[in-house]
C-alpha cells in the first residue's frame, strides 16, 4: 500500500494559535493521496517522533509530510529522527508552518490557514516526483600529489610521508625549496633560509615514499576525490600519476614595480628580492639605505596587505645596521604591519637598533632625486607634516606577492574558485585549508601570501586534512558535501534523451559535467563525486535531460500548480 | 495577488526563517518554494509560474561571490536577466520577475524585499485579463 501520512505539529500552541489545525487535518483526510493524518503536540519530543514512526508503519504510508517548524529550527532534526527510523529522506517532506506561516501572519488566521493548506498540498504534490539520487561508493587511492615544493609543499610532503602515505611532489623549478632558494635569511628566527629548508629537503632525498618530479608541468587533472588522474610532463618525460588527494602549494610570485619610483631606470633602486640575492652573495657595505613599503600594495588595484613585506624590510634593515653600525637606515611606510608578539618584538628591536621610521600618505608618495643613481629621496612626513630629504645610496622597494598565472588554469581543471585577485579560495570561514572540491587542499602562498613559518604550519595542516581522506578505504558520493549538512543529491543524465549540446559542461562550476562519445553521438555525463547539486546544468538543459532526482522539474511544476489552491489556469 | 518565491536554502530561506522568528508581519499572498541554489530555478519554471496565474515571481539567492557552489549564482543571474528581457518582450513585463541576490539573507531584509515587491506589483496593472 502506498500513500502519504500527514503529521501536523501543534508546537505547544505556537502554530495552533493562528492556524486551525483541525480543519487542516480534515482537509488532509479528504485528499486522495493521504492515507493517514494526525495532529501531534510537539514533533521535537522523542516520544512524539516514536509515535509518529509507528503510526506511519501502521498506516502503510510510504511518504510523510510534516507540518511544523522550519528546517533550521527543529524541523531538520525531526526529519533526521525519522530517517534514523528507516524512512527514506526523499520520502519526507517538511512544511514550515511556524516561521513561514503562523508567526508572520498572526493577524490573519483565516488566510494563514488557507496558506498552510496550500503549502501542505504543494509538498504532497511535490513528493510524488521526488526520488533519491543513486549513490556510488569508490575506493581511495592512498597516494597524494603535492603541487609545488616550497616550504608549504615540502612540509606537507614530509608530514604525509611520515604517516606512511606515498607522495608525488611536483615542482616547476629544478630544486626543492621554492622561494626560500631566493632569499638569504628568514624572519623572525633569522635563520639561514638554506638551513631552514635542510631538514625538509633531506627528507625528500632519503624518504623513499616521496617521489620528486623536478621541472614538471601539469597538463591535466581529471577524476575526483580518492581517484585523481594527473598528467605531468617533467624532466623524466610524460607521466600519468594517480592520487587520492591533491594539495596545492604552488605559492605566489613577486610583483615587479615597473614604472614606480623610477624602478629599472635608476641603478640603485632595487626590490627586496634583489637585495636578498645580494645578501646571499655575502655582506655588503651600505652607508644609507631607504626602504619603501607598500609599493603596489594596499592601493586600488591590489587593496590587500601581503603581510610579509614589513617583516622582511625590518629583517634587512636590522641586518644592514648590524653589518655597519654607522649606517643610516630609513623605512618609509604607510603603516607598519607586525601582528603578534613575535613580530612586534621584531619591530621594537629594529627601533632599538636605530632604524628610523617615517610615515607617508598614499596620495603623497616619496620622490626619487638623481639622474642615473638615486642621490636622495624626498618624502613628506605625514606625522610631523614636514618635507624631508634623505640622502642615500640604496633604495629598496617592498612589493607584494601576487598569484601565479597558472592558478586560473589549475582552478578550471579542478573545479575550484579563485578569489578576485587570483589566489585559491578556501571554504570561508571554517575550513581554511580545504576547497569546495573534495580531495583538493590548499596551503601556503597559493591561498594567501604568508611567511615561511606559516607556510610550514599550513602544509602540515593540509597534510593532516588530506590524511583523513587518504586513510579511509572507501566513501560514498552522497557523503561528500563541502557545504554544511547532508549533500542534497547529484544530477543525473537520461542518456537516451541527451542530445549532447554541451550546455551543462559550459556552466558546471565544479567541472563535473563532460561529454562522452557513445557510438556516433556524444552524451553528457555527470560525475557523481564532483557534483555538488547546485542545479546549473538542470537549468540550462534544453530538453530536461539532466535532472536532480531530489527536486526534478515535475516536482517544481506540481508545486507551482498547487501554490494557490490548485485553481490555476494550467 | 499571487506571488511565488524561489528561495535558496542558504540565503533566502534563512532570511525567511529569521523573519518568522522576529514575528515580522507580512501579507499572506505569497508561497515559498525552497531550492538548493538559485541556479536550480529553471527559466521554464518561472514561465510556468506566470502561465499558472502568478502576479509576480521572485528568485532570492546569495551574494555574487558568496555562493557555496563556486560561481553557480553568476550563471543563474545571467540566465534570469535574460529571461527578464524575454518577459518584457512577451508583454508580461520583466518587472514582475524579481531577482534579488544577497539582499534577503537577514530577517528584516527578507521582509523588506517581500513587502517592496508586493507594493510594486500592486502598482502595476491587473493580470486578471490574461487568464480567462
Amino acid at each position: 500500500m502506498s500513500g502519504i501520512a500527514v503529521f501536523l505539529c501543534r508546537c505547544f500552541g505556537e502554530v495552533k494559535r493562528v492556524i486551525d489545525l483541525d480543519s487542516l487535518q480534515k482537509e488532509a483526510e479528504r485528499h486522495n493521496d493521504v492515507v493517514s493524518s494526525a495532529v501531534c503536540e510537539s514533533l521535537c519530543l522523542a516520544d512524539d517522533i516514536e509515535k509518529t514512526a509507528s503510526r506511519i508503519g501502521e498506516s502503510g504510508a510510504d511518504k510523510v509530510v510534516i507540518g511544523g517548524c522550519s528546517h533550521l529550527a527543529r524541523g531538520g532534526a525531526a526529519v533526521d529522527a525519522l530517517v534514523e527510523r528507516g524512512i527514506k529522506r526523499s520520502a519526507i517532506g517538511l512544511v514550515d508552518l511556524r516561521e513561514a506561516c503562523a508567526w508572520i501572519h498572526k493577524d490573519d488566521p483565516e488566510r494563514a490557514t488557507e496558506k498552510a493548506w496550500d503549502l501542505i498540498s504543494m509538498e504532497i504534490a511535490g513528493l510524488h516526483h521526488r526520488r533519491e539520487s543513486d549513490d556510488v561508493t569508490v575506493s581511495v587511492c592512498p597516494e597524494a600529489m603535492i603541487v609545488g615544493a616550497g616550504p608549504a609543499g615540502l612540509s606537507a610532503a614530509r608530514t604525509l610521508a611520515q604517516m606512511g602515505f606515498k607522495v608525488h611532489l611536483v615542482e616547476r623549478g629544478s630544486n626543492p625549496g621554492g622561494m626560500l632558494n631566493l632569499i638569504s635569511h628568514v624572519y623572525p628566527s633569522d635563520e639561514k633560509a638554506s638551513e631552514k629548508m635542510k631538514t625538509f629537503v633531506d627528507e625528500v632525498d632519503k624518504n623513499s615514499l616521496i617521489n620528486f618530479y623536478p621541472k614538471a608541468k601539469i597538463n591535466s587533472i581529471t577524476g575526483f576525490a580518492g581517484n585523481f588522474n594527473v598528467q605531468v610532463s617533467s624532466s623524466g618525460g610524460e607521466q600519468r600519476l594517480r592520487a587520492g588527494a591533491v594539495i596545492l602549494a604552488s605559492g605566489a610570485r613577486v610583483w615587479l614595480p615597473h614604472g614606480l619610483y623610477r624602478y629599472g631606470k635608476l641603478t640603485n633602486v632595487i626590490t627586496q628580492m634583489e637585495l636578498e640575492r645580494q645578501f646571499i652573495k655575502g655582506p655588503r657595505e651600505i652607508k644609507t639605505a631607504v626602504f619603501i613599503q607598500c609599493v603596489g600594495a594596499r592601493n586600488h588595484e591590489r587593496p590587500y596587505c601581503a603581510t610579509m613585506c614589513c617583516p622582511s624590510s625590518l629583517k634587512n634593515a636590522v641586518r644592514i645596521k648590524e653589518e655597519n653600525p654607522d649606517a643610516r637606515v630609513f623605512i618609509l611606510h604607510r603603516d607598519i604591519m607586525t601582528p603578534g608578539s613575535v613580530l612586534e618584538a621584531y619591530y621594537r628591536n629594529a627601533l632599538a637598533k636605530g632604524v628610523q621610521f617615517i610615515r607617508f600618505e598614499e596620495t603623497n608618495p616619496p620622490e626619487m632625486l638623481g639622474d642615473e643613481h638615486v642621490e636622495s629621496v624626498e618624502v613628506f612626513d605625514s606625522i610631523s607634516r614636514m618635507k624631508r630629504t634623505l640622502e642615500c645610496d640604496l633604495v629598496v622597494l617592498s612589493t607584494p606577492l601576487i598569484p601565479n598565472d597558472d592558478n586560473v588554469k589549475l582552478a578550471h581543471m579542478l573545479g575550484l574558485q579563485v578569489d578576485r585577485y587570483g589566489f585559491f579560495s578556501e571554504i570561508y570561514p571554517l575550513h581554511p585549508l580545504e576547497t569546495r572540491m573534495d580531495g583538493v587542499f590548499i596551503c601556503g602562498s597559493a591561498r594567501w601570501p604568508v611567511s615561511s613559518d606559516n607556510a610550514i604550519v599550513q602544509g602540515e595542516g593540509a597534510a593532516a586534512k588530506a590524511a583523513a581522506l587518504l586513510g579511509s578505504k572507501a566513501f560514498s558520493a552522497l557523503s561528500l558535501s563541502r557545504v554544511p549538512g547532508e549533500k542534497f543529491g547529484h544530477a543525473a543524465v537520461n542518456a537516451e534523451k541527451c542530445t549532447g549540446c554541451g550546455n551543462c559542461v559550459a556552466v558546471c562550476p565544479f567541472a563535473a559535467c563532460r561529454l562522452q562519445k557513445m557510438g556516433r553521438k556524444s552524451i553528457g555525463r555527470v560525475n557523481k563525486l564532483r557534483c555538488k547539486a547546485c542545479g546549473n546544468c538542470v537549468s540550462v538543459c534544453p530538453n530536461g535531460t539532466v535532472q536532480l532526482p531530489e527536486q526534478d522539474y515535475r516536482a517544481v511544476a506540481a508545486m507551482i500548480k498547487q501554490a494557490f489552491g490548485g485553481d490555476s489556469a494550467l | 495577488m499571487k506571488i511565488l518565491i524561489f528561495a535558496c536554502k542558504w540565503c533566502g530561506l534563512i532570511g525567511a526563517d529569521g523573519a518568522g522568528k522576529k514575528r515580522i508581519q507580512l501579507p499572506t499572498q505569497f508561497r515559498v518554494i525552497p531550492v538548493e541554489c538559485a541556479a536550480l530555478v529553471e527559466p521554464d519554471a518561472v514561465i510556468r509560474a506566470f502561465a499558472s496565474g502568478m502576479t509576480g515571481v521572485a528568485v532570492l539567492g546569495c551574494h555574487l561571490g558568496g555562493c557555496r557552489f563556486n560561481h553557480a549564482n553568476h550563471a543563474a543571474i545571467k540566465r534570469l536577466e535574460l529571461l527578464k528581457t524575454l518577459l518584457d518582450a512577451t508583454g508580461i513585463g520583466g518587472k514582475r520577475l524579481l531577482i534579488s541576490f544577497g539582499t534577503a539573507h537577514e530577517d528584516h531584509q527578507y521582509a523588506e524585499v517581500v513587502k517592496t515587491f508586493f507594493d510594486e506589483l500592486e502598482a502595476m496593472p491587473s493580470t486578471a485579463a490574461w487568464i480567462s
